[in-house]
Formats: structure tokens, sequence, C-alpha cells
């Protein structure tokens, strides 16, 4: 190999602009994209969504739908181009030279057949001269290396039987199967816990120092371009706006829109900033018991939920009742906004649907007031619809396609009525000033709208019913960036302005610290931590809570 | 503890299955008419020989107690005595059974696979000329009723060609101490009209599930990431998205066998194939009510079979659902 062919670029994209045709005529997807990617490096690609990032990652790979037409341009791969191969020579390029990790891992490996067989037939698809002995060895090989213990053994399980970071890895294995020049990964950690993420982007980074691959990471998340690229690309409706080192972008961002998106990254404050709050530290304030000083609106005492088991005939090998929630207490000052922060299947989402009426639970007691309420029971026969309203995570999933904008709020304004409150229809547009949408949207219905207006109507809508509690469950994730911290200020001064109460259910610290007086750290099922937001974050010396914590990434703590 | 379950679940269910079938047959037979008039010879029978008649059939007491003789009769082993042939009501539809078992099974073996291969094929080359051929055949093919379609097979098959017999089941060979067609050249020969007839509707039936179910398949992240990690477009389809396709195309597999098993007296009657579906009409016609009631049998524990198969077939095929109780 000589000098020049190492210093070369290994990917190069240049001009490349994409359309794509659909009933409604061309739209442009990519227009005028230029990027290099050398070996050995992790080139980040940001933006947030309908930038055409993962258009991009897509047309590396050779793998877009037949409707993307290609404008102009050419993408470079090694000195040949990839738009002008057969697709037979694309397929001898994918696993062997350029190979791929999805953002979905349990969508990404087949349910049906053992991991081992995946990563084994992937070993044979890239090297045929390869006995199935070889191919096995290598296999474990692969999964030995991306940190699967025991490979031997969990060869023959099932993608089912492990882990979503674990899935992931399997995943990482496969992709590294053919020794591959490039990995597009597409917001390969994007689904994962923030502690699993943490060693996920680690393992890359140690892959890419030992094997000399080079990543294309496709991201949305700021944090994980900060922990491991070494250049980023921020792209913008289909356009690139800015690409340099990534120290350069993050210290010293040239263009609006990337300052904007760095911004809008919540950080997380550890260190007491003020003698005040240094003395809030350390305490961590009432427990959920209650010392009675301070008045609880709600106070939830041993909430506990077990799954499975329902009736012996249909209930197909499922043996152990799953626990859902083991003896959660929990009190709500009036006019507070309570945090509850947990990783995925810590049971956060369970507790929120409980306390909501939505789903009953198997022991504990709910008091509201002095009222006391049947949480055995689900929906309109605990009483506690109603008085509870729920915001849900993914605004596109949780309005009636069928309704417009003003049939919702109105629906919810006559449910508010019924329960004994006066509300009128120029409530619905007062509500729509408030949080800022525009009047002529009324007549929209949900596909019309965009995620952040959306996500908007949700909030009028659970405004509107005039509760006295609201469950917001993850209200932001599903969102862009820049508009999370637009949602999440809205929500804190409407909730105070109308004087009401909040649960705020996120896996985000840095957002439950910006929102939250106080936090309930779930784990398993349980409460782990609790206390005043300045405890958790400063005083704190749990060790779940310490772990949650420095798995943010570092540049967006302080 | 799982599977002890799951097994006493299947026979509570296929034991009230069976009570509920023979109660409404039992009433459905005793409701078309009485039986003793098409045993006794009615132009010389005297009001004394009709009540003797009755008599012996047990048809004079209430009816809730002929269902409990049946049941217990049942209960014994024993399903009475066919009023027309005089033969065990039981061994009739047994010896009726070879017939309908080879027609089904071949109609099944030549539906299963072609069925499949269009689908798959058409699903992956969606929106070909190919596609909206198998679309389009597989609209006529469900729609056409199947007196017609086994009389144009007749027609074209049997007598402007001549290539295949127009009906009857050709010579048999005996094994399992019943007479089988397709042990012979020439069974077989006559098994191929008939089978076709059967076919030809769940060939098309089985090639719209399996298409939409590739199209579904081959759009999910898995069927993407086997392209990305290099594997060849066969292997995608065969080893990925036919296993991922295949739960429900056994169902429906297991659901039209046990129709054809019960229900294809059209096909049988045209062909003049005498299986289980035309005993069970014949039967009804002649009031034949052991008969009726010993086919309803068959037929129901026939469905309860195959749908427990079809459970095991999903445990053998979806690691999910076979080891959820190991975990």
């Amino acid at each position: 190999m000589t000098e020049q062919a190492v210093t070369a670029p290994l990917l190069r994209v240049q001009n490349l602009s994409l359309r794509y045709s659909s009933q409604d005529g061309p739209t442009p997807i990519l227009s005028d994209v230029g990027l290099e990617l050398g070996r050995g490096e992790i080139l980040g690609i940001i933006g947030e969504s309908g930038a055409g990032k993962s258009t991009l990652g897509n047309a590396v790979l050779g793998l877009l739908s037949p409707e993307f037409e290609q404008t102009s341009g050419t993408i470079e791969f090694d000195g040949k181009t990839i738009g002008t191969m057969t697709e037979g020579e694309r397929v001898a390029l994918r696993g062997r030279r350029i190979s791929a990790i999805f953002q979905d891992h349990t969508a990404s490996l087949d349910p049906l057949m053992s991991v081992g067989a995946q990563v084994e037939e992937t070993c044979l698809a890239v090297d045929a001269t390869l006995s199935k002995r070889a191919a096995r060895a290598r296999a474990i090989d692969l999964l030995a290396r991306v940190g699967i213990a025991e490979p031997e053994r969990r060869f023959r399980n099932y993608p089912h039987q492990f882990s979503g970071g674990q899935r992931q890895r399997i995943v990482i294995a496969i992709a590294l199967a053919g020794a591959p020049d490039i990995i597009v990964a597409d917001e390969p950690t994007s689904a994962l816990d923030a502690t699993v993420q943490k060693q996920i982007l680690k393992l890359l980074r140690t892959l890419v120092d030992e094997t000399g691959v080079s990543i294309l990471l496709v991201t949305h998340d700021m944090g994980v371009i900060s922990e491991i690229t070494d250049r980023v690309v921020v792209m913008r409706k289909g356009q690139v706006v800015e690409a340099d080192r990534t120290e350069t972008i993050l210290e010293a961002p040239a263009n609006d829109y990337t300052r904007k998106l760095i911004a809008a990254v919540p950080k997380l404050h550890i260190a007491p900033a003020t003698t005040n709050a240094a003395q809030g530290a350390r305490q961590r304030g009432p427990s959920a018991r209650g010392d009675g000083n301070s008045p609880a609106l709600l106070v939830a005492q041993g909430i506990s939920k077990q799954f499975g088991s329902q009736g012996f005939v249909w209930s197909f090998g499922r043996s152990k009742p799953g626990m859902g929630l083991r003896d959660v207490d929990i009190r709500l000052p009036r006019g507070s906004i309570t945090g509850i922060v947990g990783e995925s299947g810590s049971g956060k989402t369970t507790f929120g649907r409980i306390l909501a009426g939505l789903d009953p639970a198997s022991a504990g007691r709910i008091e509201i007031g002095d009222r006391v309420f049947d949480i055995s029971k689900s929906g309109r026969r605990n009483g506690l619809l109603g008085r509870v309203q729920m915001i849900f995570q993914d605004p596109s999933v949780s309005l009636n396609p069928r309704m417009t904008v003003a049939q919702t709020l109105d629906e919810s304004i006559r449910f508010g009525a019924k329960a004994g409150r006066a509300t009128g229809p120029a409530d619905a547009v007062a509500m729509m000033d408030r949080l800022g949408l525009a009047r002529s949207l009324s007549t929209r219905y949900p596909h019309q709208l965009s995620g952040g207006q959306k996500q908007r109507v949700c909030i009028a809508r659970a405004l509107l019913a005039r509760p006295e509690i609201i469950v917001a469950d993850e209200p932001t994730s599903a969102l862009d960036v820049s508009v999370q911290a637009e949602i999440v200020t809205l929500l804190k001064d409407s909730i105070a302005e109308q004087g009401m109460t909040m649960i705020f259910i996120s896996h985000d610290l840095a957002i439950v610290q910006q929102m939250c007086s106080s936090v309930y750290i779930f784990k398993d099922g349980r409460v782990e931590d609790f206390g005043r937001s300045e405890f958790i974050f400063g005083g704190s010396d749990n060790p779940y809570t310490r772990t949650l914590i420095n798995a943010r990434p570092h540049r967006f703590t302080c | 503890m799982g599977m002890i379950s799951v097994v006493t679940g299947r026979f509570l269910q296929a034991f009230l299955l069976l009570i509920a079938m023979s109660l409404i047959g039992f009433i459905g037979i005793h409701s078309v008419g009485n039986p003793v008039f098409n045993i006794v010879n009615i132009e010389t029978a005297t009001p004394e020989d009709i009540r003797r008649a009755t008599v012996a059939l047990g048809l004079d007491q209430p009816i809730w107690r002929q269902y409990l003789v049946f049941l217990d009769n049942v209960v014994s082993g024993n399903f009475g005595t066919s009023y027309i042939y005089h033969l065990p009501a039981f061994e009739l539809v047994i010896a009726k059974l070879p017939a309908t078992l080879e027609l089904a099974s071949v109609a099944m073996l030549i539906a299963a696979p072609f069925g499949t291969g269009l689908g798959l094929i058409a699903g992956r080359r969606r929106g070909t000329l190919l596609d909206r051929t198998v679309l389009r055949a597989s609209v006529s093919a469900l729609s056409i009723p199947s007196f017609w379609l086994a009389m144009m097979l007749i027609l074209v098959g049997a007598i402007l060609t001549g290539w295949f017999p127009s009906g009857g089941r050709g010579s048999t060979a005996s094994f399992l101490g019943q007479d089988w067609s397709f042990l012979t050249a020439n069974g077989l020969w006559h098994l191929v009209l008939p089978a076709s007839a059967l076919a030809i509707p769940n060939i098309a039936l089985i090639a719209r599930l399996s298409r939409s179910g590739t199209i579904e398949v081959e759009n999910l992240d898995h069927t993407r990431f086997c392209r990305a990690k290099g594997l060849s477009p066969r292997r995608i389809l065969l080893r990925h998205t036919l296993p991922n396709i295949s739960v429900p195309i056994v169902t429906i597999i297991g659901l039209q066998f046990g129709g054809m098993l019960a229900f294809a007296v059209v096909v049988e009657s045209i062909f003049s194939w005498p299986g289980v579906g035309k005993l069970l009409i014949d039967s009804i016609q002649l009031l034949d009510r052991p008969v009726v009631m010993a086919t309803l049998t068959f037929i129901a524990v026939a469905f309860v079979a195959l749908n427990a198969l079809v459970d095991l077939f999903h445990a053998v095929l979806d690691p999910r659902v076979r080891l959820s109780s190991q975990r």
C-alpha cells in the first residue's frame, strides 16, 4: 500500500443529492451533501428528524429503497463509485467491506434463529472458504470479543433471551464478522439505557482502536457525539451546515443551528452552586410515609403490581408471575413537580399508569386529599380517572387520528365540565394561545401537525380536563432536542400557573433536575433513592444514583 | 408446570367442544324428522310395526334420555348401529376415512408448497407483473364455486383431453387393513383431478397470506440487517423470511385440512369419491343418527388434534413460545 492510499479517505461523498418520489411528486431529501471518512476514524452525523442523516447512511450501504433517486453526486468507497455498481457487486461489498448496526436491537436480529447461527451465517456469507466448524469458532470468538460472557453456552440462545445491551453487542459482533472497513451505525445506542449506552460506546471506541475499522455514526444525540466521535457533520433538512473536529464543534460552533443544538441539550448540575443549595444537598427532605409538615395532595403507599399468570387455560407457558412494582411509597406535595427516574423495566411507567387509574394495582392504597381510592380496579371503577390526567410519551399515537385538534380539546373540556368544574370553549382557544399553538391549527388532524405541535395538543388536552394531578410519562423523549427544551419550559410554567401537581417520569436526569423539586429513583420496581432534587444530584451517596449520574456524558454535566 | 397446564387446558377445551358439538348435532338431527319412517317400509308397515321399531330404536324416550343413553354408549366406545346399513356406525366412518385422508393430504401437499412459493416470490417482487398475476388469479380462484371448478377440471382434464379419469378411486392397495388409492399408480392417477379441485382455492389462500407476510417481514429491520451483513437474497428469503411468515400459514393449513376432511362433500360427490363428507351428507338425508353422530365426533376430534399439531409446530418454530416456560 502506498503512502498516498493510506492518507486518501476511505469513503468520500461528493455533492450527493437524493430525492424521494411519492404520489405527491418528488421531495428532495439530500442536497449537495459532502463528507469524508478516513481509516480508523469515527465520524458523527448529527441532526434532528428529517435531516436526512439515516438516508445518507443507507445510501452508503446501498440499501435505499427504489423510491429514492440520486440526482447528482457520487459516493466513492476505496476509490470505487458505489452508485455505478450492480446489485451483485453491492452484495459483495456489504458485510465484507461495509457493514451496519441499526438502532433497534430487538428488530435487527431474526427472532427465530439462535444468535450463534446468525453470527455464523454471516461468517459463512462473507468468507465462502470457511468450513462450518471454523465459522462456528469464529462466531464464538466474535461474541467473546464484544463482551458476551460464556459465548459457547449462549451460542444456542435466541435473541429474546438477551438483554437490550447484549443484543446490541451481538449486532456489533455480526457487523464485525466480515472484518469490514466501515461500519455504518444508525443510532446504535438510542434504544438503550444510559448506563448501557455508555458501555456500548466504549466497546465501539475500543474496536476502532484495535481493528482500525471506521465508523459512520448517525445520531440525534449530542451526548453520543461528545463521547466518541473524532469529527462531526451537522445536518439540517438534507444539507450539511457544519463539519469539523468534534472538539471544535462542541466548543466553538460556527453555525447558529449548531449552537442551538448544543444549547438545547439539558445540562446536569452536580456541584452545588450556592451555599443555599449546598445546605439542601445534605438533607434528603421529608420521607414518603410523611412527617406531616408540608401538606400532601397525594399519598401512595405500598403500591405493588404483579404481571402474568392470568387464568390457567390460556396462560401459555407464562410460569412465574413477574413483579412490576414492589411496595412503592410516594408523596406529592400540593403544587409541586415530582420526578420519577429509572431505566427501562424499572416500573416507572407502570406506576404512572396506576396513578392515572389506567391499570389496576395488586396491592397498596392511594389517597388524594381525604379520599381513598380502590386501586385494585382499573378505569372508571376506581374513581381516579379524570382526577389524574396523563401525557404520554409518543404524541403521534396518543391522539385520535380521526379527530381535529378542536374536537380533541372540546372532548376534554366536556369531560372536565362533567367532573363539576366550569369551563367553556373559549378556554380551548385561550389554552392554545398559552401553549403557543396557532388558532388556525384547530381544524387540523394530528397527521397534519409536527411532533412538537402534537405534544402541545396533548398537554392542552390534559390541562383542559382540569385534573388535580398530571402524570407526564417521558413527554419529550419522542421529540427533537430543540423542541424538547420548549416543551419542558412550557409544561413547567403552565403547571405552575394552573396550580396543578405533576409527576414527571423520565430517564433523563438533566430534564428532571430542571423540572422537579423532588425526585424518586426507581430500580427493578422499587424506590431505590428519593429526596429533594438538591439532595439527589448533590448529596446522595446511593451507589445506583451515582451510577446514573456518572452515565451522563461528561461534557454535559457541570 | 407450564406444559402440564397447557395440556390439561387443551383436554378440557376438547371435552367441552365435544359435549357442545354432540348436543347441537343430536338436537339438530332429532328435529329434522323421525328416522323410523326411513327404516320400516311405509307401504306395508302396520302401526304396530312402527311402534315396535320406535321402541327398539329407543325413540319412544324423551330426547334428554335418548341423549344420555347416547353418551353412555359413547363412553363405552359404542356409537350405535347404522339404521340403514346395519353396521356399527364407527366402523362405517373408519371405512370411509382412507379415501378422505388421502384426498385431503394430496391436495394439501400440492397447495402448501405451491401457495407458499408463489406468495414468497410475489411478495419479494411486489408490484411486478408476476405479483399482479398471482394476486388476480388468487381472487378468481377463491371466488369461483367449487362445483364449477370441479366440473371444469373434468371437462378439460377428462372429457376433452382424456388424460385423467373423471371419477372413482381406481385400483386400491391394502395397507393397515384399509384400502388406499395412493399406493397404486392407477389410484394416484384418479387422485389428480379431485385433489386439484380441492388444492386450487387453497393455493390461492396460502399464496395471498404468504405474499402479505413476505411484504411485512421484508420491511422489518432484521431483513434489512441481513442484507447489510451481506447475505444473498435467496438465503434471506428461505432462511429468514420463510420461517417468520410460517406461523399464520401453518394455522391456515391446519384449519383448511380439517375442513377438507369433513366438508369436501361437493368435490367428493362430483368425482364419486366415497369419503367422509359424502357419508355425512348421505346419513343426514337418511336420518341415520348413529352415523351422523359418529362422523361429527370424528370431525371434532380431528379439528382438536389438528389445532394441537399447529400449536406444537408453533413451539418448534418459535423459540419465544418454546422457551418462555424455562426462563
